[in-house]
């Protein structure tokens, strides 16, 4: 059952504002998108509302970070658990709305293996600005954020009845995104934790940390002596 | 490594305890501590807001622990299952910030317990290798749930956790080599929080700012620029700064020093005489405030000068400032306490340490694609950084791009600060740390790490993470393991 028939009036004893309304208002913009199958949908009511999403900005002539994260979020459509799958819906939003026409984007869905539960969005610039801003998939330094191969790689997950949204970089392991969606779909008591979640993926020594071990330097140390 | 933290059990059922029983020494202290929602005015003026409280309590009970004596706490999990606030999720794993203790009891993020259900958590409380200078202070505690710290924190889960020994005996009347700091109600814990409101008076947040969240209504111990009468005498202030993402910079509206006694978790060799001091998220900075001279009716104020507009790093010290605290003089009081010249002689410092140091190990804070990275790598819970052999001391830089100033956190560890830039660190760095704010204001930072707990089983590992706890929801963490 929807959890929202016993919040909103738990809320309402509590005299404190409706969280839900209140996200929506503020981040959610109702904006108009077409997605990769050329449907006209909006934004909030057509694919969020009631549901729980993974979100995440992308283009097809990216040769960054956009293709780990497709790859990644691919992976975890496949690995999902069926139970948990088909309450998730995927939003791949295109920053490049001109280019990716909804045929660009059917040909990148079916490169990619997207499933039925899985959208391409494009739509007009100034709505998927709007969009990114509010998601908070920007940069706080406009130079970095005017660079579109530096796009936020991050997948927005929200579980939009309950008011819970996180977000997860899409680059790391896709096991780690699936465990962090499944967390989204399900309530806290019902979470995995500990250990077995921990060693889901193999034990590894960072090879970036450990590569930056060296003999000590003490000339970089200033002396003791004041 | 910890035990399975899972909420149910493979059969569906759920436990009570989410901890193994298990011995502890005869002279352990028990304490059992609910977890609990409640109605907290943070103002007069508004309206009571639902928060979550150790033992329904803004900020938590403050615990105080003697040295030698082992404390097992129980949290017990009593927050609803459905919320109507959508602030933090009623999934518990509780951090003592600043602690020694072995890594099942140091809130690893994924050994959580859920609503119902209890965790135990087994502090020892005695100094690493006994050395009188591993002595303890001012710890705190707060959630550390994995993806939710950030939120539950600013929903109310935080307090202190005071440490007293043979020396800092808690009571200003002991003779020497007592050292008769202030004590009892002249002894004050003060977090320092900032949190938003809407137009109607509740408490917001907003979950899509990735970058860490900033207020603009400033608390101490949970309420909107308070008051606080003291006496005509000298006082010994905890500071703590438990913000998720705002750094400040205090001074005396009187323009009379502050005494700083200790940083983080321990008391300094000496104190140091200043004027202001900068404190960011997760620090601790102990003062002595001296009314003494102040006329009765007086009003002081403490005042954060650090304009901070975005959560990138702080701005630029601006003046007046904000006042947080009123200090009201109301009255007279006898005063044994005493600052001594030497406080905590440092036995085994860069000094003795620096000539045994084998290897350096850099770590860079950065943002890679809208994510927060430490050596280009987003936390995996698997995944160790550092293999720190115990009782070994190693240098550790760390740095960070991007304009961004990271408060970077070790766990299990009272780092030495080397040098900042290359440079001697400012004074108020040269103590024991377990924070070091890195990048934009602060600049890089090379610290001498020693790992001394002991271990009863294997090795441990440990989290270091970025204490911008939105950063460090996005994975701004890493882990060493001690071997």
């Amino acid at each position: 059952m929807n959890p929202r028939f016993f919040w909103s009036p738990l809320a309402a004893i509590l005299g404190v504002p409706d969280r839900v309304a209140e996200i929506r208002d503020r981040s959610l913009p109702n904006v108009p998108l077409v997605t990769h199958e050329g449907r006209k949908v909006q934004f909030y009511d057509d694919l969020v509302k009631g549901r729980v999403v993974a979100i995440n900005f992308m283009y097809t002539r990216c040769t960054g970070v956009c293709l780990p994260s497709t790859t990644h979020i691919a992976q975890v459509q496949k690995d999902l658990d069926e139970q948990i799958s088909k309450q998730v819906t995927f939003l791949s939003i295109s920053l490049d709305g001109e280019k990716d026409t909804p045929e660009r984007l059917n040909e990148f869905a079916k490169r990619h293996g997207a499933g039925p539960r899985w959208t391409f969005l494009t739509g007009k610039d100034s709505d998927i600005e709007l969009l990114r801003r509010k998601l908070g998939a920007y940069e706080r330094d406009p130079k970095v954020d005017a660079d579109r191969s530096q796009h936020a790689a991050l997948v927005i997950m929200g579980n939009e009845p309950e008011g819970r949204w996180q977000a997860i970089s899409a680059l790391v392991h896709p096991i780690r995104i699936r465990q962090a969606i499944e967390r989204t779909v399900l309530p806290p008591s019902k979470w995995a934790t500990g250990l077995a979640v921990v060693n889901e993926v193999p034990f590894e020594r960072s090879p970036a940390s450990f590569k930056l071990v060296q003999p000590v330097d003490l000339s970089r140390i200033p002396p003791l002596t004041p | 490594m910890a035990d399975p933290g899972d909420c149910l059990n493979v059969d569906g059922s759920r436990a009570f305890h989410v901890s193994p029983p298990r011995e502890v020494p005869p002279n352990t202290e028990f304490h059992l501590v609910h977890v609990r929602p409640l109605m907290h005015r943070f103002h007069p003026a508004l309206p009571p807001n639902p928060l979550w409280g150790y033992n329904g309590q803004i900020p938590g009970p403050t615990f105080v622990a003697r040295s030698g004596t082992p404390q097992l706490v129980r949290f017990v999990n009593d927050l609803p299952e459905l919320d109507p606030v959508q602030i933090g999720l009623p999934i518990l794993a509780v951090h003592r910030h600043g602690g020694f203790q072995a890594p099942e009891d140091d809130g690893y993020p994924l050994d959580t317990f859920c609503t119902g259900q209890s965790r135990d958590y087994y502090f020892p409380n005695s100094p690493a290798g006994q050395l009188r200078q591993n002595c303890h202070s001012t710890n705190w505690y707060h959630d550390h749930a994995i993806d939710i710290t950030a939120q539950n924190v600013y929903r109310g889960l935080s307090g202190f956790y005071l440490h007293f020994n043979a020396f800092d005996t808690g009571n200003e009347t002991d003779p020497a080599p007592a050292l008769g700091l202030p004590s009892g109600q002249y002894d004050v814990g003060l977090v320092i929080q900032d949190r938003q409101f809407d137009a109607n008076g509740f408490s917001v947040y907003d979950s899509f700012d990735h970058n860490g969240f900033l207020g603009d209504k400033f608390l101490v111990n949970g309420l909107i620029q308070p008051f606080m009468q003291v006496a005509r005498r000298k006082y010994r202030l905890r500071l703590l700064n438990g913000s998720n993402a705002r750094f400040y910079d205090l001074t005396l509206s009187n323009g009379r020093p502050f005494v700083v006694i200790g940083t983080d978790s321990c008391l300094l060799e000496r104190p140091i005489q200043v004027s202001n001091f900068r404190i960011g998220p997760g620090e601790r900075v102990e003062v002595i405030v001296d009314f003494t001279g102040t006329a009765l009716g007086e009003r002081i104020h403490l005042v954060n000068r650090l304009e901070q507009t975005n959560s990138r790093k702080p701005d630029s010290v601006v003046s007046p400032g904000t006042p947080l605290l009123q200090f009201r003089v109301n009255r007279d009081a006898r005063d044994f306490s005493r600052i001594p010249d030497v406080l905590v002689p440092v036995t085994q410092g860069p000094r003795e340490l620096l000539p045994q140091v084998q290897i350096q190990r850099t770590f860079k804070f950065g943002r890679s694609n809208g994510g927060w990275v430490i050596n280009g790598e987003f936390f995996d819970e698997n995944r160790i950084q550092a293999d720190p052999r115990r009782g070994t001391p190693e240098i550790w830089h760390f740095e960070s791009g991007g304009g961004w100033t990271h408060p970077v956190h070790l766990h299990l560890c009272d780092m030495f600060i080397l040098a900042r830039d290359g440079q001697r660190p400012p004074l108020i760095e040269r103590g024991r740390k377990d924070m070091v704010n890195v990048g934009a204001s602060y600049g890089s930072a090379s610290v001498l790490v020693k790992f001394d707990y002991e271990f009863s089983e294997g090795p441990g590992r440990y989290a270091f993470h970025c204490h911008t706890t939105e950063h460090e929801d996005h994975r701004m963490m890493g882990q060493f393991e001690v071997i």
